[in-house]
C-alpha cells in the first residue's frame, strides 16, 4: 500500500497509470467492436477513454518547461552522439507539448481560431521525431555496449564455446549472424534498462506512424502497443534500476 | 525553472494549481455576470470550470487510500485530542474522496443513472465534517500555545501581591481607581491582552496561522453548496482561490505545513 501511495504521489506515476488505462480501453473497444450485446460496455469504455485523454491533456500543461529543462541538462553531456540525440529528442518533445497545449486550449474553447487537424498532425510529427531520436540513442548505446563486450576476453571465450557447441545444427547457417545475435542477447540480458527503453520506443512508434498515415495499422494494434509502452513506463518508474541513464 | 520542475513533479501540486484555476474561474464568472459581459464568454468560463473540476476528480482517484494511510498514522499520536480530531478528519476525507470517485464515474458515464445531487451532497457533508474537525484541531493547538505563552509571560514577569503598588507587570490592569469605574477599562484591557497574546502566538507560528486561515476559507465552500449558509459564487470563488494559494505556499515551503 505504501509503495502504491508513493508511486501515485508522483505526477508522472499517475499520468502513466491513466495512459495505460486509456490504451487498455482503446484495445478493449477494438476487441469488442463487433460483439453484439456489448454495445453498452463499448459506450462506457469510450467515455472512459475520452475522460482519460482529456484529463491527461490538462495535466500536461506544464510539461513544456520540463522538456526544456531536460534539454538544458542533456546539452552538458560529454558524449557527442548522446548529446545530439537526447537534446533533439527533448526539444521535439517540448514542441509536441506546445502543440498539445494549443489543442487543449482549442478543445476547451479558450483558443478559437486554430485549425484542429493541422495542429494535431503537427503534434504527431513532433512526437514521431522525438521517438526517432530516442530510438537512435538506444541503437547507439546498444552498438557501443556490443563493441565493448566483443573486446572483452572472457566474453569471447563464452562466444567461442557457444559457436563450437553444435556445429552440425542446421540452424547455424551464417555463423556471423549467430555471433551477432548471441552478442545482442547477452547485452539485453545484462542491461535490461536499454532493452526496455528500446522496446518502449518501438511500441510507441506505432502510434504516430498510424496517425500520420506512414504505416497504417488498426486501432487494436495502436491500443496494444500503447498499453505495452505504458506498462513498461510504469515499471521503469516503480523500479528506478530499470530506467535508462542518462 | 528547476523549482517549477520539482514542484510540478508532485501530483498534489498539480491538483492544487488546477484547483486555484478552477476557483479563479468561479470568481471570474461571478464578476463577468455582475459586469454584464457576453454570454459566450461566460459560457466558456463555465465550461472551463466544469472541465477542471472533472479533471481534478480524475486526479483524486487514488486519494481515499492516501487518506486511510494518514488515518492509520494519526492513530499513533500521543496527544488524545489531536489523535481523535486527526483520525476522524482523515476518515471523513477518505469518505469524501470515495463519494468524489463515484461522482466522477457518474459524470464520465461509466455508472449510468446516478443520482448526482444526492452523491454531491453526501460528499460535501463529509468534507464539511472533515473541515470542522480540522478547525477544532487548530483551535485546540491555539489554546495550548496561548496557555503556554501566558505561563511563559507570567514566569518572566511575576504579578505583584499588592494591587495598589506600582508594579512592573504590564499585564496587570490599572487598579488605583475605585472598583466601580474600573470594570469597563479592566475588561477592555483584559480583552486587549488576550488579543495581543493571540496575535503573538499566531505571528510566531506561521504553520498554525496558515492552516487556520486555509480551513476558515475552505469551510465556506461546503456551507454554500449544502445551503446551510449561502454566500454566493463570488465569495465561494474568492475563498477557494485563497485557500488554494495558501496550500500551494505550503507545498513550496514544506516548513509551513502544520505537523503532525
Amino acid at each position: 500500500m505504501d509503495a502504491v501511495v508513493q508511486f501515485t504521489s508522483q505526477s508522472q506515476g499517475r499520468d502513466r497509470i491513466f495512459r495505460a488505462t486509456q490504451y487498455a480501453c482503446a484495445l478493449s473497444i477494438y476487441l469488442l467492436r463487433n460483439k453484439i450485446g456489448r454495445k453498452e460496455l463499448v459506450v462506457k469504455l469510450k467515455s472512459l477513454e475520452a475522460a482519460m485523454s482529456a484529463g491527461r491533456k490538462l495535466f500536461r500543461l506544464g510539461n513544456t518547461i520540463n522538456s526544456i529543462e531536460a534539454a538544458k541538462r542533456t546539452m552538458q553531456l560529454s558524449d557527442r552522439v548522446l548529446r545530439l540525440c537526447l537534446t533533439a529528442a527533448n526539444m521535439t518533445r517540448a514542441l509536441y507539448f506546445v502543440c498539445d497545449n494549443a489543442l487543449w486550449g482549442r478543445n476547451v474553447g479558450l483558443i478559437r481560431d486554430i485549425n484542429k487537424e493541422r495542429w494535431s498532425l503537427n503534434a504527431s510529427r513532433c512526437y514521431f521525431a522525438s521517438l526517432v531520436m530516442s530510438l537512435s540513442r538506444d541503437v547507439y548505446v546498444i552498438l557501443q555496449l556490443m563493441s565493448q563486450r566483443a573486446r572483452d576476453r572472457h566474453f569471447r571465450q563464452k562466444m567461442d564455446a557457444h559457436l563450437n557447441e553444435n556445429p552440425e545444427v542446421a540452424g547455424v547457417v551464417i555463423p556471423q549472424l549467430d555471433a551477432f545475435l548471441f552478442l545482442l542477447l547477452e547485452i539485453i540480458k545484462s542491461q535490461p534498462a536499454v532493452a526496455l527503453d528500446t522496446l518502449k520506443n518501438i511500441c510507441d512508434l506505432f502510434i504516430p506512424l498510424d496517425r500520420l498515415g506512414i504505416y497504417r495499422s488498426n486501432a487494436g494494434v495502436v491500443g496494444f502497443c500503447g498499453l505495452i509502452s505504458s506498462l513498461i513506463g510504469i515499471v521503469t518508474l516503480a523500479q528506478p534500476k530499470f530506467k535508462i541513464k542518462p | 525553472m528547476d523549482s517549477w520542475v520539482r514542484f510540478n513533479a508532485q501530483s498534489q501540486a498539480k491538483e492544487r494549481v488546477i484547483r486555484a484555476a478552477q476557483y479563479a474561474c468561479t470568481l471570474l464568472g461571478y464578476t463577468l455576470q455582475k459586469g454584464g459581459a457576453a454570454a459566450e464568454l461566460r459560457k466558456t468560463i463555465g465550461q472551463l470550470e466544469a472541465h477542471m473540476s472533472l479533471t481534478r476528480k480524475l486526479l483524486r482517484l487514488g486519494n481515499s487510500v492516501e487518506a486511510l494511510e494518514s488515518a492509520k498514522r494519526a492513530i499513533h499520536l500521543s496527544d488524545s485530542v489531536l489523535r481523535l480530531c486527526l483520525t476522524i478528519s482523515h476518515l471523513n476525507r477518505a469518505m469524501y474522496f470515495a463519494c468524489d470517485n463515484v461522482l466522477w464515474a457518474g459524470k464520465t458515464g461509466i455508472i449510468s443513472k446516478l443520482d448526482m445531487k444526492k452523491w454531491s451532497e453526501r460528499s460535501f457533508r463529509y468534507y464539511l465534517f472533515a473541515l470542522i474537525l480540522n478547525l477544532t484541531r487548530d483551535l485546540y493547538e491555539l489554546r495550548l500555545l496561548i496557555d503556554c505563552e501566558e505561563r511563559h509571560r507570567a514566569s518572566k514577569h511575576p504579578p505583584s501581591p499588592h494591587p495598589g503598588s506600582a508594579s512592573a507587570d504590564q499585564l496587570s490592569s490599572p487598579s488605583s481607581s475605585p472598583v466601580a469605574l474600573n470594570a469597563p477599562p479592566v475588561m477592555l484591557a483584559g480583552l486587549r491582552r488576550q488579543l495581543h497574546l493571540l496575535a503573538t502566538v499566531l505571528y510566531s507560528n506561521p504553520p498554525l496561522l496558515l492552516d487556520l486561515l486555509k480551513n476558515s476559507c475552505d469551510i465556506f465552500i461546503p456551507l454554500d453548496r449544502l445551503g446551510i449558509y449561502t454566500t454566493g459564487s463570488g465569495f465561494v470563488g474568492l475563498c477557494g482561490l485563497t485557500s488554494s494559494i495558501l496550500s500551494i505556499l505550503t507545498l513550496i515551503h514544506p516548513w509551513l505545513k502544520l505537523k503532525p
